[in-house]
């Protein structure tokens, strides 16, 4: 009887609660005016024109709450990009949610799992795709056609069509893509020079100098302060990865991308095999290859032991313990600038190194999109979205990051040239060297911050000036410029003097059977090799999750890539 | 009580008691630690330097906290969700204990009743559906999300305990109440409930401490941070960030701002509210989980 | 009986506690039916299509599920021997010493950490156990190499129950004192007049004296056996130790919010609630049998 009753109860709530979501789920403090606007979809297609009447878009947005830079009262919600947005475009933004960086993710899989989407949020590749499967955004084929600025489409495309390629599912385009410079995809290796220097040693061209040095770092005492307290090799902490994948392909810090991609080993990448068919990285022998170093490097105590477990490997960089990693071009925006603000004479270089058994250096190559704006299926405005990035780009150096982090612009991209860097570097030099003057370079508009770059240099830059060693440099001078420069002359060097023979994965984004079975086959994978490594399972263990890898979904994947590759 | 005076009597105790007293103090220091970090310098505490003494003593953290008004938000919304959830506990626990502890013979749907909650105690249709029933009624941002969902999950444990707390009253009591024909309300408000202060002291003590300390249901009921409570506010400041999934800027200001010691400042003033309000209850809940759960 | 009448009257008690926990528990129990399907969230959980049992098949071939149900289970038993005997152990140290202002010292500050979140001690612990942490300090004092306390698979379950004895055991000692305080000191003092030693006294006159307490405590614990500890592994894990130290509640909350595998964190979420109803019918009527005493 009871149970009987419950039952009825819980679908009767049940229907009321299903029939409430669909009048909840429009933004209810919105602006009066929203209602009956309809003219705007006849208007003619304009990227800059403000709307006639005013309409409201309800975004997910990242804040990040130790971000203070916020003036005056202005809140995430009223600051000068909203009120850019709003004046320029006459778009009234409002939160649908907001998240700190590390729970964003989190808030964007409840959003799409409960189906209850703000009208516009940025996500990345795998919810893309899981949006899309299940019919639950809009198809902005033709928005992005007649809305997108000519400045914007000049970007996207010089992505070489990878960028559209992205978002473009049956033909159709699913969501506006980001594109940016392709440096964050190189992972250099960052030596600290004076110990090198100091042991009278080279920065190693070879896996084997590589191990030596690594070696003398450990054991010489390269800091003379007589403690054993010297890291050679840093080693990935809990946010990273042992080597950036196919799917998160820049940004990885502290990994050994250098040492696989020396040993010719791209793990967590889809590469050509000898028959012409895509073949998982992860499970070539190689790979296996490459871990036995890794092993033998950890077993003798080379890299930081406490690898995988640090909650931050970038802390013993600024302590000075640390005296080489691999990150990309921007680690002084990381934990360098602190390490140098801790101990002046830290003289971190960056090189494209080590090579490989040919002497070429060999990284791998990341997409330059990874970030896509997305419009909720049934929104009344999806150009609006359109609109606000492109309203991004054009004004995007009028703003001052100092009453405002750029963060806090509605459904912030990055848009940036893919040679953004290697354009930085050489407009430096140039002008150091006096061949240049910064008038040259002022007229370069996609490249956002060269003119300040150019303007800046002589301020930090000490002669000699062909050489970055720190104490070349007056950080002091001025901190947020120095950071700049250097990760342009010291941090971008290696991308720009080095003939680079890069990797690039077949594919960057998921396929079908991926989205069930990819978390697992990469649980086990990472395990795996995180074991490996650290001496707890045996090398021949590899053989193993090969086996493993396949059975589990790894043979049907491998089929799917090939169907998309070959398409 | 003897005394035994014997030497090797006092050699064990004084053995006896320099173990306990040592293992009292690991208990301390957490705290201790935590405090010392929020009175050390920054570069000392991203360096790893402060162990157990503060390194380069100042009160920076303190002063930097008393601007954050996000904090004292939080901070308010916890104090209203605790006062909120412990006071429904309170409230319903006795109304649904009291019932549910006669017998079979006294009340026929007892048992049937009873296993209802134990099945709502251990089933559960996950987070996602949770978070559609929770918007379903209006409840999004609101602190009645936090008190009403964290509390159906905590209540049927305390209604257990609560229940046998109620068998082990003499019976004696309740009959002689019957003879005098006192209604089941009477016996219930007017006898039952004040002498179990003790195990309504505990279950409110479990209250106050589960909604003080739950952080994930503010992360998926709060849209926005200005209606975070308290733990939720602290774990997203403390929580690290996967970088391949941000971009250049992003962390650059993260690691601009990352701020350990300012954490621990707020991690040390989250704690003081529970640490005030346990040595006020400790009495009663001695009392009351013991005969709770426990039949001599 | 007298009380004849008074069904309705307990009906109305229960009322409002029932109405709330169907709105929170058992009206969003309908997300259960996202185990048994193909979700898809624009269709929703009423739109989605069915697929019989097909993400349980793939449930039992990942290796993870086997792994993680060992995991939890190995873990979960350890905390119970360990929350049972530890406390019994420190309770019958306190019970010795005589100085009672120092006792109660001692009682007050062993239950500190009980209070703390696993979000404030997770950070503590981590640092405590850190390479060049102080615990390795002490080692490499005494010649040892240093280990990598938290990224060790062996070490991490041990870690993980010894960190939560050391947090609760505090607060069970309590329900041991006060049985110890329920024994008859006639008996002592004829075991004294006897001549037994202090720990004969213990033996034959103290263990007997709390034996139903340990037992019933061993019973009711029983139905945690499937709660492993969402909030202390989840603050305290990584990759490394994901073969020994994930749990049920981790890996569910992992894959159905954060990989977006919904009908696998339901289904093992279901399975879950399932087997830990039958542990607890199971210690239902195990007390029962034992004690001849219902705990519900």
């Amino acid at each position: 009887m009871l149970r009987k009753y419950l039952f009825l109860l819980l679908f009767a709530l049940v229907l009321v609660a299903c029939s409430d979501d669909n009048a909840g789920s429009e933004p209810n403090d919105g602006d009066e005016t929203e209602n009956g606007d309809t003219e705007t979809s006849s208007e003619t297609a304009d990227p800059f024109s403000a709307y006639e009447e005013k309409i409201t878009i309800a975004i997910g947005q990242e804040v990040d709450p130790s971000d203070t830079s916020l003036q005056d009262g202005d809140t995430p919600l009223d600051n000068q990009y909203t009120r850019h947005v709003n004046e320029n475009l006459n778009i009234e933004v409002e939160h649908a949610f907001t998240a700190s960086p590390s729970n964003y993710d989190q808030k964007v899989s409840l959003a799409i799992a409960s189906n209850d989407l703000p009208d516009a949020m940025v996500v990345g590749p795998v919810e893309l795709r899981q949006l899309v499967e299940a019919d639950q955004i809009a198809d902005m084929t033709d928005i992005y056609e007649n809305y997108a600025s000519p400045a914007i489409k000049e970007i996207i495309d010089s992505s070489e069509g990878v960028a559209l390629e992205n978002v473009t599912f049956d033909g159709k385009i699913m969501a506006i893509p980001n594109s940016q410079a392709s440096a964050d995809g190189v992972h250099n290796l960052w030596i600290r020079k004076d110990w090198l220097d100091k042991l009278g040693l080279e920065p190693p061209e070879t896996i084997e100098d590589f191990k030596e040095v690594a070696k003398a770092f450990v054991e010489q005492d390269p800091d003379g302060n007589g403690q054993d307290d010297t890291i050679g090799l840093a080693g990935p902490d809990t946010t990273n990865k042992l080597y950036a994948n196919f799917l998160e392909s820049t940004n990885n810090l502290y990994g050994f991308d250098g040492i696989f991609s020396a040993l010719n080993a791209y793990p967590g990448y889809w590469l050509e095999g000898d028959d012409g068919q895509p073949v998982y990285g992860s499970t070539l022998p190689e790979t296996k290859e490459a871990l036995s170093v890794l092993r033998d490097m950890y077993s003798e105590g080379l890299i930081d032991p406490e690898m995988g477990v640090r909650e931050d490997s970038g802390e013993s960089v600024i302590s000075g313990n640390t005296g080489m990693f691999f990150g990309p071009f921007w680690m002084p925006y990381g934990p360098i600038t602190d390490a140098v603000t801790n101990n002046p004479e830290a003289n971190w270089q960056s090189y494209g190194l080590p090579l490989n058994a040919n002497g070429e250096y060999t990284p791998h190559l990341s997409t330059t999109t990874t970030q896509f704006v997305v419009v909720r299926k049934g929104y009344e405005h999806p150009e609006a979205a359109m609109k606000i990035l492109n309203n991004l780009l054009a004004n995007e150096s009028e703003f001052d990051p100092s009453i405002g982090g750029p963060g806090y612009y509605p459904l912030r991209l990055v848009y940036a040239p893919a040679d953004e860097m290697e354009v930085t570097t050489v407009a430096l030099r140039e002008v150091l060297a006096g061949t240049k003057e910064p008038e040259d370079f002022y007229d370069m508009p996609a490249y956002k911050l060269l003119k300040s770059d150019v303007d800046s240099i002589h301020e930090i830059k000490l002669e000699p000036y062909d050489n970055t060693d720190i104490e070349h440099w007056d950080p002091e001078a001025n901190l947020g410029q120095w950071t700049r420069a250097y990760s342009a002359l010291v941090g971008t060097a290696p991308l720009v003097d080095n003939e680079i023979n890069g990797v690039m994965s077949l594919i960057y984004s998921q396929t079908e059977t991926m989205e069930d079975r990819w978390v697992n086959l990469k649980k086990l994978e990472d395990e795996t090799f995180l074991k490996i490594i650290m001496g707890t399972e045996p090398l021949d263990s590899f053989d193993q999750f090969v086996e493993n890898w396949n059975s589990q979904g790894g043979d049907q994947i491998t089929e799917e890539v090939a169907e998309v590759v070959n398409k | 009580m003897l005394r035994s005076k014997s030497l090797s009597s006092k050699i064990a105790d004084a053995v006896l008691i320099s173990i306990l007293v040592a293992i009292a103090l690991t208990c301390v220091l957490p705290l201790w630690y935590t405090l010392s970090l929020s009175f050390s310098s920054k570069t000392a505490a991203a360096a790893g330097a402060v162990a157990l003494w503060p390194v380069e003593f100042n009160f920076n953290s303190y002063q930097q906290l008393l601007q954050d008004s996000q904090f004292f938000k939080s901070f308010w919304i916890s104090i209203q969700r605790v006062v909120l959830g412990a006071g429904l506990n309170f409230i319903i626990v006795p109304l649904m204990a009291y019932p549910l502890s006669k017998t079979v013979k006294d009340f026929k749907g007892r048992n049937v009743l009873m296993w209802t909650l134990i099945f709502t105690m251990l089933f559960n249709g996950g987070l996602i559906p949770l978070y559609l029933t929770v918007k379903a009624y209006g409840l999004m941002n609101s602190v009645w999300a936090l008190v009403l969902v964290g509390g159906a999950q905590t209540i049927v444990f305390n209604i257990i305990l609560t229940i046998n707390f109620f068998r082990n009253l003499p019976s004696s009591l309740e009959e002689a109440a019957l003879v005098d024909g006192a209604g089941p309300w009477y016996i219930l408000t007017k006898l039952f409930i004040p002498l179990s202060i003790p195990v309504l002291a505990t279950v409110s003590l479990f209250s106050i401490v589960y909604h003080w300390n739950e952080f994930l249901y503010g992360l998926i009921f709060m849209t926005r941070e200005e209606f975070y409570p308290l733990q939720t506010y602290i774990q997203q400041l403390v929580v690290s960030v996967d970088p391949s999934t941000m971009t250049e800027d992003q962390y650059k200001r993260m690691s601009e701002l990352s701020n350990r010691t300012l954490d621990a400042a707020k991690i040390f003033i989250a704690m003081i509210p529970v640490l005030v309000v346990y040595p006020f209850l400790q009495k009663y809940f001695i009392h009351g989980i013991t005969l709770g759960s426990v039949k001599e | 009986m007298r009380s004849k009448g008074f069904a309705k009257h307990y009906y109305a008690m229960l009322i409002p506690g029932f109405i709330w926990l169907t709105l929170f528990s058992i009206v969003p129990m309908f997300g259960i039916m996202i185990a048994f399907q193909d979700y898809n969230p624009g269709a929703g959980v009423f739109g989605s299509e069915f697929v019989g049992l097909e993400t349980f098949r793939y449930m039992f071939e990942l290796s993870d599920t086997v792994n993680v149900f060992f995991n939890t289970i190995f873990i979960a038993i350890m905390k119970i021997i360990g929350n049972l005997i530890v406390p019994l152990v420190f309770a019958l140290m306190l019970n010795e010493v005589r100085y009672m202002r120092l006792k109660r010292s001692i009682q007050t500050i062993v239950y500190l950490p009980h209070f703390l979140s696993w979000v404030i001690l997770g950070g503590v612990l981590l640092d405590i156990f850190a390479y060049g942490g102080p615990i390795n300090q002490l080692l490499e004092a005494f010649g040892i190499n240093p280990i990598l306390f938290f990224g060790r698979a062996d070490l991490f379950p041990f870690l993980v129950v010894g960190s939560d004895v050391w947090k609760e055991f505090g607060f069970n000692t309590i329900i041991y004192l006060a049985a110890l305080t329920g024994i008859n000191p006639a008996l002592y003092e004829a075991a004294g007049i006897d001549g037994a030693s202090r720990l004969r006294m213990l033996w034959h006159v103290t263990l007997p004296g709390i034996r139903t307490t340990a037992v019933l405590l061993a019973v009711l614990s029983l139905g945690n056996v499937l709660n492993a500890g969402f909030d202390q592994i989840f603050n305290l894990y990584n990759p490394l130790v994901y073969s020994t130290g994930d749990i049920i509640d981790t890996w569910v909350y992992r894959a159905g919010l954060l990989n977006l595998q919904y009908e696998l964190a339901t289904a093992v979420g279901l399975l879950k609630s399932v087997a830990g109803f039958i542990l607890i019918s199971l210690s239902y009527y195990m007390a029962y049998r034992f004690t001849n005493y219902r705990i519900f």
